[in-house]
């Protein structure tokens, strides 16, 4: 039951900062609600204060400058997936969103208040990790930018400082010969498994590559073991498959009450295939 | 979704009227109300005064209650009273319309982690809410049985131990046997161990069912209030005159000091039928002296009625031309620590195991089993959707086995209209044999199969109707229009456009000028229930009555006027007519009062007490048969549902419009049922209680093509040969995906076929 709150509207990034190092434990940065509110209405947690930052201006533009498309933190999923700029310069990123939950959490939720809740079910964070997205943290004394695989630090756990607010997403076109893909597998409205893959061939072989697993664990992880299979390595058939089936035997599986580990080690071999397959493909295509 | 086709034959028609309105899908009278939210539902009632109310649950699945210590929190301000089991020294506690089992609050000892132990008051949610945690209860836990195995083991804990009062459905007829049995049904007919040694080819399995929630989208909400007269509840039930009883029982009232209300109710499919939770809002409300609301919540509506769990094994011998010969089946199915309708579930599946074919012999028992989890009860063709699958499926076993296609051992084997169902029930009305092969013909059976792609049938009858005991009313006011009375209450399913367009069919007046009312037991007529499909088969025939009954009053007051015999008159919109003349239905009514007021009453009663039904019933058999075409992933044994066919053998559609979306509701949480509904227990503790993970279907679920086939073969005993429709359509889901995957060489004997345990079957299949 949603016990009361009072709601802050700040105009300006600074002054949502000072509200919050003011009231500390006692306030939440509130985008689009589709995550805090559910937490309150279950009772699992309570802020007598919330700090709206859908109020201060800017805070939800998407747009593409000196090379580095920008989504702003309250940006809906809604809005990344039909954004021209997001569809232009980084396809996945707004396939990706268009995939989220349903309609509703997408009209709603926002890409700052998927990332900073750090569910470990997010699509957006396992595709932006692969990308090594950059996240840009605000607070009344300045910005600081850190890269996506260094931000989640555990489940529902950021490195997001108490006072800061995640302003924008950076993500920069991919580099020539490079090529992106995600699989996802669900069995709810979040998926059970995912696996985003960023691989670039250069004189047909690999030259670098990121296979991130996620959903299955607390956060979003690169698996090394797979990304050294590939190194170096012409991206066929058994190559691939062997890439993928480390990546399913190597990745960071955490128990649920829905479907079994082995089951889920399966899925994520799977979807490392597809989308190892489906991101060479896109490589060999992308000058 | 494909537009549904229309098999629709002519009723046989029991007015004299042509058919107009009804067999007409005309909008439902209640849509505007219902899309802008002015539809007034329970939750929305405000009682003067009103204070709010919350549970305190268990969270053991078995112990003793050794103190309840409310103190704290009635001291907390803004609280008014605390309801313990204590406080229902006075009453008659224990109810239950089966087994008088279930105490309206715990009393000394709780049987499941979620049974209510204590009851909040307060001047507002939250206050009663934070009162909860300040209710001290010391609890000595004991060993619990939180499985069908467990309760069934020599020895085990009984969950009641002292003896059991039958409730108002089973008087006379309820027997309780050893240890946590709570009901034992059996059929037995010709001798099934010879029957079956005989039998040229036998399959047999055994097979699980889960535990499922019916989830409506409105939890039960619950507005109590005393006064001098007594007590008044305004409920979202689905039975407003059984509520009614078993209230006037705990509180030792006559029936007349209780009036239940029930406003639009927002879906049931079984979670409210019967008393849910106005006994304990009802007890508080009287220990608060001021009215009480109560809304579960969706964790709480879970714990307070579900669909029970099922073991069962069966066995079916077919010879060798595929004629079937002998089928044993037990059935054990957990009701919970109360019975709830467990008795009556346990007798659907029984009655559903054979399946609808003619046996030489039949040996069936169905136990519904008392365990320390939440109660299960009623939900969409209960029973029916339990077993239906697996008889199905060992159809299709036996036929693979034989070389002969399914349908046609269908064909060959399925009972004929007219024939014995079960021993001294009434004889078949529908042609089985014809529903099967049009979803069959539906989902391409006998055209090329692309590959992975499977197909199945399932064809089944449920007993439906429940009991034909109907009364309604109709009031045409002094201007013509009408008031119309009946307790059916409207959950969604349509029954007041549909009673609506009966008693405009046999009035001859437009649609629009006819109002529903809804339930409340001092002001509409008794009705026994709402469920069974039985709204438009039984009410509707009382409306139909108490419709005819005006009809004939206005015939003899014009014959009167006029001087004519009645067969020279006619009804025709909203007056009565000979040849070209006519005097509307306001005036005939100012004429025989002589003044300009008045009203006409007509009164409809179907009883079985004077020839309705038959005494062994079933009222009629519905149909249920279904078709599916599914595609399998291997890779992550996600299966894809391409085509679904459905069968509503509707005798007469009144409205096709709802008739056909009755059937894709039950289709959609057939879907839910065989692929992914199931709530999930850790030592009784229920783990999925909300609906982020106990996942219910959605529009995103909806098979690629969706065939809702109608038909009207006039032979149902409802209004110009209706019979209802509305659950048998959820019944044939499960087996008609589960005999798909049997096409594709995959035995499924449990459900639900999450794509895990589709990929570990292929796994040993491999
Ligand atoms: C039914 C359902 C289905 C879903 N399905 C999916 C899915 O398939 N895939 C997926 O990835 N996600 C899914 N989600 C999660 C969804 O993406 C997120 O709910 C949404 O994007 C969160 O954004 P929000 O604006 O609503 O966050 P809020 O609920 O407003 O906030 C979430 C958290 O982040 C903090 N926060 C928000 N914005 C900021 C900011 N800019 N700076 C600092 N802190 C901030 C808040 O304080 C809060 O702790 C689903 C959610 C639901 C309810």
């Amino acid at each position: 039951m949603l016990r009361p709150f009072e709601i802050h509207e700040p105009a300006t990034v600074a002054e949502a900062s000072r509200l919050l190092a003011r009231l500390g434990e006692q306030a939440a940065v509130y985008a689009g609600g589709t995550e805090l509110l559910l937490l309150m209405k279950e009772g699992l947690a309570h802020f007598p204060h919330l700090v709206n930052i859908k109020t201060i201006g800017g805070l939800d533009a998407i747009a593409f400058e000196d090379g580095v498309l920008r989504l702003g933190a309250v940006a809906t999923h809604r809005e990344i997936e039909t954004s021209p700029a997001a569809r232009q310069h980084a396809p996945l990123v707004a396939r990706v969103a268009s995939q989220v939950g349903n309609l509703r959490v997408r009209a709603a939720g926002t890409i700052g208040g998927n990332l900073c809740f750090a569910e470990p079910h997010s699509d957006p964070a396992a595709v932006l990790v692969a990308w090594d997205a950059t996240l840009v943290l605000a607070r009344a004394g300045g910005e600081r930018c850190v890269p996506a695989a260094g931000f989640f630090l555990g489940m529902l756990q950021t490195a997001r400082e108490p006072d800061e607010i995640l302003t924008a997403v950076e993500v920069r076109p991919l580099p020539p010969g490079t090529g992106a893909a995600y699989h996802r597998f669900a069995l709810h409205e979040r998926p059970t498994a995912a696996v985003a893959a960023v691989v670039t061939v250069r004189d047909g072989a690999v030259a670098a590559a990121r296979v991130v697993v996620g959903s299955v664990g607390p956060v979003p992880v690169r698996v090394p073991e797979a990304e050294d299979a590939l190194a170096g390595r012409r991206p066929e058939g058994e190559v691939l498959r062997a890439a993928a089936e480390v990546a399913g035997r190597r990745a960071d599986v955490l128990e649920d009450m829905f479907t079994s580990t082995e089951y889920k080690r399966h899925l994520v071999s799977l979807l490392a295939a597809r989308a190892l397959h489906d991101a060479v493909s896109a490589a060999r295509t992308a000058h | 979704m494909t537009a549904g086709r229309r098999d629709s034959g002519e009723g046989k028609g029991g007015a004299a009227a042509p058919v107009d309105v009804v067999g007409t899908p005309v909008s439902r009278v209640d849509a505007l109300d219902k899309v802008t939210g002015a539809a007034k539902y329970t939750g929305d009632l405000i009682v003067p005064g009103m204070l709010y109310g919350k549970v305190l649950r268990s969270p053991f699945p078995h112990a003793r209650i050794i103190c309840v210590d409310a103190s704290a929190a009635e001291r907390i301000p803004g609280v008014r009273a605390v309801l313990t089991g204590r406080d229902l020294a006075d009453l008659d506690p224990y109810y239950g319309h089966a087994v008088r089992d279930r105490p309206v609050v715990a009393i000394d000892r709780v049987r499941f982690a979620g049974e209510p132990v204590a009851a909040v008051a307060a001047d507002d949610e939250h206050t009663a809410h934070a009162a909860l945690a300040a209710i001290q209860v010391e609890y000595q836990e004991l060993p619990a049985v939180t499985d069908l195995t467990m309760a069934l083991n020599d020895g085990a804990p009984r969950v009641h131990e002292e003896a059991l009062r039958p409730g108002f459905l089973h008087s006379g007829e309820f027997r309780r046997e050893e240890g946590n049995i709570c009901y034992h049904y059996r059929i037995a007919r010709g001798d099934a161990a010879r029957a079956m040694a005989a039998a040229d080819v036998v399959v047999e399995g055994d097979y699980t069912f889960p535990a499922v929630y019916q989830y409506a989208m409105e939890p039960h909400t619950v507005v109590a209030q005393w006064s001098a007269d007594g007590l008044t509840v305004w409920a979202c039930c689905q039975h407003p005159y059984l509520v009614r009883a078993e209230l006037a029982g705990i509180f030792r009232l006559p029936q007349s000091a209780v009036r239940v209300i029930v406003p639009y109710v927002g879906g049931g499919f079984g979670s409210k039928s019967y008393t849910r939770m106005e006994p304990l809002t009802a007890a508080l409300a009287r220990k608060a002296g001021r009215p009480i609301r109560i809304a579960n919540r969706v964790d709480e509506a879970m714990l307070t009625t579900r669909r029970h769990n099922m073991r069962c094994w069966l066995r079916t011998g077919v010879a060798r031309d595929g004629r079937v010969v002998a089928r044993e089946c037990r059935i054990w199915l957990d009701t919970g620590a109360y019975a709830d309708n467990g008795p009556r579930v346990a007798l659907a599946a029984g009655d559903a195991a054979p399946g609808p074919y003619r046996w030489q012999a039949v040996a069936v028992d169905a136990w519904a089993v008392y365990t320390h989890m939440p109660p299960a009860g009623s939900y969409r063709a209960f029973g029916a959707t339990h077993l239906q699958w697996i008889g199905e499926s060992q159809i299709d076993v036996l036929a693979h086995r034989l070389g002969i296609d399914p349908v046609e051992c269908r064909r060959r084997n399925l009972l004929r209209p007219g024939e014995e169902v079960r021993p001294g029930r009434k004889p078949l009305e529908a042609d089985l044999a014809a529903d099967v092969s049009k979803v069959a013909a539906a989902v391409g059976w006998g055209t090329p199969k692309p590959p992975l792609v499977g197909r199945g049938v399932s064809i089944g009858v449920m007993g439906a109707g429940a009991n034909p005991a109907s009364t309604a009313a109709v009031r045409m006011q002094a201007d013509g229009t009408l008031v119309l009375l009946a307790s059916t209450t409207e959950i969604g399913q349509g029954a007041r456009t549909v009673l609506a367009q009966i008693a405009a069919q046999e009035l001859a007046l437009p649609l629009e000028r006819i109002r529903v009312a809804g339930a409340d037991t001092h002001v509409t007529p008794y009705d026994r229930s709402t469920g069974a499909s039985r709204s438009t088969t039984v009410a509707g025939l009382a409306v139909q009555r108490a419709a005819a009954d005006v009809r004939e009053q206005l015939l003899d007051i014009a014959s009167r006027v006029w001087g004519l015999p009645r067969v020279a008159l006619r009804l025709h919109e909203g007056a009565v007519w000979h040849e070209t003349e006519s005097r509307s239905y306001a005036d005939l009514i100012a004429t025989h009062f002589g003044i300009a007021g008045g009203e006409l009453i007509g009164r409809g009663e179907v009883a079985p007490g004077r020839g309705d039904g038959q005494a062994a019933g079933p009222v009629f058999w519905e149909i249920s048969c279904g078709g599916a075409e599914v595609e399998l992933d291997p890779s992550t044994g996600r299966i894809r549902v391409r085509r679904l066919a459905s069968v509503a053998d509707v005798g007469k559609a009144i409205n096709p419009q709802l008739v056909e979306v009755q059937d894709e509701g039950a289709c959609l949480q057939g879907l839910g049922n065989a692929f992914f509904e199931e709530m999930l227990f850790d030592g009784g503790q229920l783990i999925n209680g909300s609906l982020l993970e106990y996942r219910v279907p959605t529009m995103a679920d909806l098979p690629d093509e969706f065939h809702s086939i109608l038909v009207g073969n006039g032979v149902g005993p409802g209004p110009y040969g209706a019979m209802g429709v509305g659950e048998g359509a959820l019944a044939a889901v499960p087996g008609a995906i589960v005999n798909a995957l049997l096409d594709l060489g995959l035995q499924m004997r449990d459900l639900p076929l999450t794509p895990e345990r589709v990929w570990r079957r292929l796994r040993e299949v491999e």
